[in-house]
């Protein structure tokens, strides 16, 4: 065997490899994503069809009164599902990081949450919080007759318990983000402190937690992307109701494409949630991309 | 400033006992340097008079106060850790600050503290950038600035300059000693490195297993080292130790020793040791390398100075000095000679032996005769 052949297997071995992967990754993915913004600008119905009208669909998107709900909708879960889980990971991962006994057990135990679907998450909060089966049953039981938990079946509370189980699933997760960043701290940095006279709270408030920033970052996208795609969920517990009190853009987005004929409009609103995930991620991978120049 | 006392300290971690009572009087204005191989208690004993870790028993006394069960922000002490501990999210001026601040210091006051310590340490240039942008020698004077800007009885350095490459913590020793002279106050100093403990320190304790071996001067401790691991880690590249049979010659003890199968006595100086009870049986004789050398008629004439032959293994160069591996009693021995004077591996040499100071150890119990 020559040994030109065998440097030529060496050399496209790998690309033949790898090429199935980037083939589906650019079919599937960019491919479809450039199909979707092309039928953004059709009048595609029910079916694609490719009579360009211009920027009309994200018009009429935007006179929508269902899309503004919903924008308005994300928004409102978007802050506290964010804001929320972001508090109780913190505070969880601060507690769990005071060297305590079966930290691994208690971590795990909080990371579970993040393992199951989120289809499972909507199901078992829906029985949960259903008045009739759920917390409010169990508490009337125990005696508290006029005792009311009924925001699933309150159009303006519904969102709300939308929240709830959000951050019951991504709490856990955002918990072990943190601990990493509390774990990534050099404990000589405490000790310092200590000795500067720093009681412990403020070497976490002071020091600690204004260190994590790059950490506090990640948590953000990462919780700001399931919450603009989140979709499952929502369906699985309020199945966007009552009404249309829960409706999302993603939400939006299936019944107008597929449900309404409304191709040309559900592609402009799938157009818009891309935008709106690109525009949190770009300025985060490039700082991220960036910080290696900066030490 | 103020003396600092440690009296029969304790510490264990369940049955793993790490400080087995540690006695150290330390002066004011004295600069200590805790030394030992890896795992000797020399960091945990400095946690212990910070007060960052709880001693199991005995006390620590700082000036007149028993600090052992205060707090460590109540100890007057001030620490420079080996990783700098820097807050990564606040300034070079903030970082000094800090421990002011928490102090409730007024302002204007801070501020004249961060001027003075920056221009004492010569890093104002550097008091607005973060410690990511600072170099590994700035993070270090950085580290040392928040120290100083409290102006505490004492301060612990735990391996400041280990993190720093060889040069820039030859220059780092130099001002580190140059301050202490400025400043005259107390300072604990933990190492494991012999030179800088050696250049830096008025008295040097040597750490091993938690018991601190011996406590003295430098020069003490490398003349005259109370065991074989002082004598041992003590000193670049370290002492010889020789097994050799103790014989008398002249009314002199000698040790023997052999060098390619003849036998040469090497009279002892009675001042070094009192051999009597040894005569006949076998000591450890610890020699320095730069106490054999290539002959120099000047030394050659000097009393307890012996001619002996011997066979060249290895040779080192240094620059300044060439290190000759012998072999001595079927033992290696190094020998410290002139770079000119150093013949070539396999060739016979003539060193000589200056026995006058010399030191023997017991070979049961590795304690100094």
């Amino acid at each position: 065997m020559s040994v030109s052949n065998k440097k030529g297997l060496d050399y496209w071995l790998p690309k033949l490899v790898v090429s199935p992967t980037v083939a589906i990754t650019v079919i599937f993915f960019y491919g479809f994503v450039i199909w979707t913004a092309v039928l953004s600008f059709t009048k595609s119905r029910i079916l694609p069809q490719y009579e360009f009208v211009g920027f009309d669909q994200y018009v009429r998107l935007f006179l929508n009164d269902r899309w503004m709900g919903a924008l308005t909708n994300l928004l409102v879960f978007g802050v506290l599902f964010i804001a929320i889980c972001m508090i109780v990971g913190l505070i969880m991962a601060v507690l769990l990081d005071q060297n305590i006994r079966a930290e691994g057990a208690l971590r795990t135990i909080y990371l579970y949450p993040m393992a199951l679907s989120f289809i499972v998450t909507g199901t078992v909060w829906k029985w949960l919080l259903n008045p009739t089966v759920g917390i409010e049953r169990f508490i009337r039981s125990l005696g508290w007759d006029s005792f009311t938990f009924d925001w699933i079946i309150d159009p303006n509370m519904a969102i709300y318990t939308i929240v709830i189980a959000g951050v019951w699933q991504a709490s856990g997760f955002v918990m072990a983000i943190f601990l990493a960043g509390l774990r990534g701290i050099d404990t000589s940095i405490i000790k310092a402190a200590q000795l500067d006279g720093a009681s412990l709270f403020s070497v976490y408030t002071r020091i600690i937690i204004p260190s994590m920033r790059p950490v506090f970052f990640s948590a953000f996208i990462m919780l700001a992307h399931i919450a603009i795609k989140s979709f499952d969920l929502i369906i699985a517990l309020t199945g966007g109701g009552p009404g249309n009190s829960t409706d999302v853009p993603a939400i939006f987005m299936y019944q107008f494409s597929f449900q309404r004929g409304q191709l040309g409009m559900g592609a402009a609103s799938a157009i818009i949630m891309l935008m709106t995930v690109l525009a949190i991620l770009v300025p985060y991978l490039y700082s991220e991309l960036r910080t290696p120049k900066n030490g | 400033m103020a003396e600092l006392n440690i009296d029969n300290v304790y510490k264990s971690f369940g049955e793993t006992h790490i400080l087995k009572g540690i006695n150290l009087s330390i002066q004011d204005g004295e600069f200590v340097i805790l030394v030992g191989p890896s795992g000797c208690g020399k960091s945990t004993l400095l946690n212990c008079i910070a007060g960052l870790e709880e001693v199991t028993d005995g006390r620590i006394v700082i000036g007149k106060d028993d600090v052992t069960h205060a707090a460590p922000k109540d100890r007057d002490i001030a620490m420079v850790f080996q990783s700098y501990a820097l807050y990564p999210n606040m300034n070079v001026r903030k970082n000094i600050a800090f421990g002011l601040e928490i102090r409730k210091m007024p302002k204007e006051e801070i501020d004249a503290e961060v001027h003075r310590v920056a221009k004492l340490l010569q890093i104002e240039p550097l008091l607005d950038r973060k410690p990511s942008q600072l170099s590994g020698g700035q993070r270090q004077r950085v580290a040392m600035g928040r120290a100083l800007a409290r102006r505490p009885k004492t301060y612990l350095f735990d391996e400041p300059l280990s993190n720093l490459d060889a040069k820039l913590r030859v220059e780092m020793r130099t001002e580190m000693k140059k301050l202490h002279q400025r400043l005259g106050t107390t300072i604990v100093y933990v190492t494991h490195d012999q030179i800088e403990a050696m250049t830096l320190a008025d008295r040097i304790a040597v750490m091993k297993g938690g018991v601190v071996q011996q406590f003295g001067t430098p020069q003490e401790v490398y003349d005259d080292p109370a065991n074989i691991f002082v004598a041992g880690f003590m000193g670049s590249p370290s002492m010889n130790f020789l097994n050799c049979e103790v014989t008398e010659s002249g009314g002199n003890y000698a040790v023997q020793v052999d060098s390619e199968g003849r036998i040469f006595q090497l009279p002892i100086d009675p001042k070094q040791a009192d051999l009597s009870q040894y005569l006949g049986k076998t000591v450890i004789l610890g020699i320095r390398p730069e106490q054999i050398t290539h002959v120099m008629p000047h030394v050659e004439a000097e009393p307890f100075v012996t001619k002996v032959p011997v066979k060249i293994e290895v040779t080192e160069p240094t620059g300044a000095d060439t290190l000759v591996l012998a072999r001595i009693n079927d033992q290696e021995c190094e020998c410290r000679v002139h770079p000119t004077e150093a013949g070539k591996p396999g060739e016979m040499m003539e060193m000589l032996f200056n026995m006058s100071k010399a030191v023997f150890f017991d070979p049961e119990t590795e304690e100094r005769l």
